[in-house]
């Protein structure tokens, strides 16, 4: 029982990086709070839900269609509508506000309110020293490594990640080292609404969707942001995974709901006594 | 008095005597209840606004809601005190958990004291729904007894068995808690906070306690959230934790932005109506949230301080027309 | 005092003191320390070590808004206004500690408290007369000119009446026209028996208004002394002409 809780915890950690390195991509990248989010990662799901079992394709080359068209909604967003509220704090909360309730209406009137099933692209389990693992949350975990795995190397290996990274720490600088600052910021977009939507349709795999999916993905990702400092990969590496590991003990030792309240907890005192994250700067 | 404000007052007066006999000519029990929940939506954005005047934006509001709206039918229900008593022990209750926690949360600063007065609402919402003993947990409350009688012999006999009893005791909660709220932030006090709100570190070298006057403006406008869950909870003589979201937090926002957060007035306008949105979109309620969302939009792309600075944004619009006459 | 952030010292053993009635000019490079050490003595940041001591009592570790009831008021090196207030609103907000303000009569508006506003309107009034703002009282900060924006900086600090002024840059970005007249207004607040320590980078106006200067780099103390003595120190001089700078 241990073991599968633990296992359910690697999990979540591997799901919440995803949500909060597409975020931190917005955030820092874009220069959006972008509190529409968790409805990408809804979208994600959905998108999986019409390819796989309505239109009938495999799991992963919807998957794949998902994530690709998410990271195009996500273009077109950005590109017009969200690029005006830039530097916008006030602007930005409320033009995302008003995205969430436009997406999750909509997903309500093409789908439903009724919870949608994706069934499982992989059964069975594991068995390794004793321990039962299921196949299911383990191909999650390789296939968030493996995309995450993907992003660093963009980010650290090419040009183009090296410019992202120039424009999140000065935009104007960058611009004036002739990085092309609009195009980046479509990109990091892409990318960024490409991880969300890759949590989501992982997550919908296992468990039910719903419209309102969504809320849950924001607080853990800007959870983990929190934890492991804005602006910092390292850092929502590392809180994703004590997110999720804090979460997937304590529901084992006590209950699901103790662990949504622990969690919180700890975040509350993180903004409280170290506001900057485990790895953020002051 | 000059003509203007002459006019001024009549209007006004004609409005409040409007307001205090209109139920002699509306009892349905519809839209009493709709104008009763406008003034329970007047209290929550007004008294957001309130603190956003001390350069807060506070996502606690619900949080600070729940809390009044169960401190009073816990009170009423578990240890037999009268409504009127537990009714403000309830906004106290908020007021007070608020100071508490207003101390190291005021020392965020923006995004920040945001972030966390979200979690706290989460927290809270959590913790009524885990604690059963309490709060009932998920189920709730129900059952919550409306406010006992008043009864003065030959004068008065208000039950609150209909709508119409609710609706003054809104209406007196409403005006009420917008004069105090008006009286504080046309004072010094008000002042200080909008002064804080422009620069906390100027206001700091000048002597001003910036940190405590948060704290206070925190403090003031969660007593009124306390207050409106008090009144919601008997009113509605259920509740539930599902009823105190984020998402009520954000509604509350979405009012106090939309009617204008720079004015007295504007969250109540914003209340007034994104209150009667839903209401008349009975016909299509799949679609409610894309007439918010529309709303929402039209306010941040063309009226960014919201609809009460329309007056003045046609002004300057009309003016720039005739100049070029 | 010195003060470390992370590794690097901004100020380091700094030992100085200014008496009562004098006008003292803080100068050096830039980064040499001179706004950290306004920071310091006005409790917006704490020393690593050190005191801070001001009319024989220790303050160090307390908050600003405490200092500054204690009578030590800061001005800041970029311009800091309450930016929606109009240039008259401005003073009568930060004439906070002086308008003995009582929250209840203040609430309910009583004749007293209207009294004490009254009163505290007045003041402001006489302030933005001293500075010589009057004709933009109700002008919004918004659209004033760069000079007076400093000028009202001055003019905010005054209204929580101090007995030490710490000045933090009051001319930078002024046209000639408008230093002459910001000097005058710093001679004339010295007038009155305030206590003036002044951080300047223009040199002709700080030699000329200061008595006494101490000069600052890499956060020590390399010399003080009247303006002559400081204008013909060799270290002072190496100081400054190692970053290029000079006199404006």
């Amino acid at each position: 029982m241990l073991e599968q809780n633990l296992l359910n915890g690697l999990m979540s950690g591997w799901i919440y990086i995803l949500v909060a390195l597409g975020l931190t991509l917005v955030l820092s990248i874009v220069g959006i709070v972008q509190l529409a989010h968790g409805e990408i990662y809804m979208i994600g799901a959905y998108l999986v839900y019409y390819f796989c079992v309505i239109a009938g394709f495999r799991f992963f080359p919807s998957l794949l269609i998902s994530i690709f068209c998410a990271g195009l909604l996500g273009i077109f967003l950005e590109r017009f509508f969200l690029r005006a509220f830039r530097d916008d704090v006030e602007g930005a909360i409320i033009s995302t506000i008003a995205l969430i309730l436009i997406l999750q209406t909509a997903i309500v009137a093409i789908a439903g309110v009724g919870y949608k099933n994706i069934p499982s692209p992989i059964q069975g389990v594991l068995i390794v020293l004793g321990a039962r693992l299921s196949w299911e949350r383990l191909m999650t975990i390789l296939v968030s490594i493996a995309l995450v795995s993907a992003l660093l190397i963009f980010i650290n290996k090419t040009r183009m990640g090296q410019a992202m990274v120039a424009v999140s720490e000065d935009r104007e600088a960058a611009a004036l080292q002739g990085i092309n600052v609009d195009r980046i910021s479509s990109i990091a977009m892409f990318l960024g609404c490409s991880l969300a939507a890759a949590a989501g349709a992982l997550t919908g795999a296992i468990f039910d969707l719903t419209p309102f999916m969504g809320g849950f993905a924001l607080m853990k990702g800007i959870a983990v942001i929190i934890l492991g400092g804005l602006g910092s990969i390292p850092g929502a590496i590392i809180g994703g995974l004590i997110l999720g590991l804090v979460d997937g003990l304590v529901t084992a030792l006590l209950s699901v709901q103790m662990a949504s309240i622990i969690g919180l907890l700890v975040i509350i005192l993180i903004l409280l006594f170290r506001p900057q994250g485990l790895l953020g700067h002051e | 008095m000059s003509k203007k404000k002459l006019l001024k007052l009549l209007s006004y007066s004609f409005l409040t005597l409007v307001i205090f006999l209109l139920p002699l000519f509306i009892r349905q029990p519809y839209i009493l209840h709709v104008l009763i929940m406008m003034g329970v939506n007047i209290i929550l954005a007004s008294s957001l606004r309130f603190i956003a005047t001390s350069g807060q934006f506070s996502l606690a509001h619900a949080g600070m809601v729940s809390i009044g709206a169960y401190a009073s039918p816990l009170l009423v229900m578990k240890q037999g005190f009268s409504f009127w008593v537990t009714f403000p022990i309830a906004g106290a209750t908020s007021m007070i958990i608020a100071c508490l926690i207003g101390y190291p949360f005021a020392r965020l600063k923006g995004i920040y004291f945001t972030m966390v007065t979200l979690f706290l609402t989460e927290f809270i919402k959590l913790i009524a729904e885990q604690w059963r003993g309490l709060t009932g947990g998920v189920y709730g409350i129900t059952g919550i007894p409306r406010p006992n009688a008043i009864i003065i012999p030959e004068l008065l006999n208000v039950s609150f068995s209909s709508k119409v009893d609710f609706y003054y005791l809104a209406l007196i909660m409403v005006i009420v808690t917008l004069l105090i709220l008006y009286a504080i932030e046309s004072s010094r006090i008000g002042m200080t906070f909008l002064s804080i709100q422009q620069s906390d570190l100027l206001a700091e070298s000048v002597g001003v306690n910036s940190t405590g006057f948060r704290v206070l403006a925190f403090s003031i406008g969660c007593f009124f959230a306390g207050l409106d869950g008090a009144f919601y909870s008997h009113y509605l003589s259920a509740i539930a934790p599902g009823s105190f979201g984020f998402l009520l937090s954000i509604y509350a926002f979405i009012y106090m932005v939309v009617g204008g957060r720079r004015k007295f007035s504007g969250p109540i306008i914003g209340a007034i109506i994104l209150t009667l949105i839903p209401e008349l979109s009975r016909g299509f309620k799949e679609y409610e949230p894309f007439v918010f969302a529309g709303i929402l939009l039209l306010v941040i792309l063309l009226l960014r301080e919201g609809v009460v600075s329309l007056p003045e944004r046609l002004n300057k619009i009309i003016k720039r027309r005739f100049s070029h006459a | 005092m010195t003060k470390y952030f992370g590794g690097l010292a901004a100020v380091n053993g700094l030992d100085f003191d200014v008496s009562r009635g004098e006008l003292v000019g803080l100068i050096g490079p830039n980064g040499a320390g001179k706004t950290t050490v306004f920071n310091l003595i006005t409790g917006f940041i704490w020393p690593s070590k050190g005191k801070v001591i001001f009319k024989g009592k220790d303050i160090t570790g307390q908050k600003p808004h405490l200092i500054a009831k204690t009578g030590i008021v800061r001005t800041f090196q970029a311009t800091t206004l309450f930016s929606h207030f109009s240039v008259l609103q401005n003073i009568v907000a930060a004439c906070y500690l002086k308008s003995e303000v009582n929250f209840w009569g203040a609430i309910f508006h009583t004749s007293n408290s209207l009294k004490k506003e009254e009163g505290v309107l007045r003041r402001a009034f006489e302030i933005v007369r001293f500075v010589g703002l009057e004709a933009f009282k109700d002008h919004p900060t918004r659209g004033l000119p760069h000079g007076y924006k400093r000028i009202l900086g001055i003019a905010v600090s005054l209204a929580a009446d101090p007995q030490l002024l710490l000045l933090d840059e009051p001319l930078s970005g002024m046209n000639a026209e408008e230093v002459d007249r910001a000097v005058t207004l710093i001679r004339r607040i010295w007038e009155r028996g305030t206590t003036i320590l002044l951080i300047e980078h223009n040199m002709r106006a700080a030699m000329n208004l200061c008595h006494r200067i101490i000069v600052l780099e890499m956060g020590r103390k390399i010399t003080e002394g009247t303006p002559e003595e400081v204008k013909a120190n060799k270290e002072v001089i190496k100081a400054y002409l190692g970053t290029g700078r000079h006199d404006t």
